[in-house]
């Protein structure tokens, strides 16, 4: 169920394959399965961009739990980055404002109901969750 | 993978926009130099990556009187151009 994928953009053909595999598997509604996609990735690439000098890989688990689906993902040699209390994104900002930083962030707590990150001894662990609808 | 194609009068996009297909995507995108309409019913699934190409891309165009029309979104698509806020930045059709 649980997968390591190298850190790295050429993994993302690969993470989005297994991610189907389980999106199936589980029997998950059309926008439950867009979110998984759109949560994993954001997720992922952030850990690449801001990680560069992490070594391994990084482990994704999405698995179905009564109420829900679970995405569990580890980067097991990082810098803190709480992706919880990042500031908020002004989408109210004009277009000459608007700046991509923190998008993805920000669609990832629109789209999952939890968002928890916890990091100890260089390990970054982020837990997901979102409800069936 | 994103498949696009540069019309004479359109671009059309379709299948997933991710963070892996920014650079074939702005390779077109930067072309463009006019109001353009961007056909997007096969588009399966935008990222905040290719959000940021199309911003990038309004943005220039906006510079002198142009702009992106998106058309044909499907529903989870449109739902992420409502949360990030785009929908309205971008004339959505």
């Amino acid at each position: 169920m649980e997968r390591t994928f190298a850190r790295g953009l050429d993994s993302l053909d690969a993470i989005f394959g297994y991610l189907s595999e389980r999106i199936e598997a589980l029997e998950l509604d059309p926008g439950s399965g867009f979110a998984v996609n759109m949560a994993v990735e954001e997720l992922f690439t952030n850990m690449v961009k801001y990680n560069r000098s992490g070594t391994g890989g990084i482990s994704i688990a999405v698995s179905g739990q009564p109420d829900g689906v679970e995405i569990r993902m580890v980067d097991f040699d990082s810098e803190p980055f709480d992706i919880t209390s990042m500031a908020e994104v002004d989408t109210s900002a004009p277009l000459e404002a608007r700046r991509p930083g923190g998008l993805g962030i920000h669609l990832v707590r629109c789209l999952m109901d939890e968002v928890q990150y916890e990091y100890k001894s260089r390990r970054t662990s982020i837990r997901l969750f979102k409800n069936r609808p | 993978m994103l498949q696009i194609d540069r019309e004479s009068d359109h671009v059309r996009i379709a299948g997933r926009f991710d963070a892996g297909q920014v650079e074939v995507a702005s390779r077109v995108f930067d072309t463009l130099d006019s109001t353009t309409t961007v056909k997007c019913e096969g588009l399966d699934y935008i990222s905040s990556a290719g959000l940021s190409v199309l911003l990038h891309t309004q943005q220039r165009l906006s510079k002198t009187g142009h702009g992106l029309r998106l058309a044909g979104l499907n529903p989870h698509v449109r739902l992420v151009f409502e949360y990030a806020g785009l929908d309205a930045i971008f004339a959505i059709q």
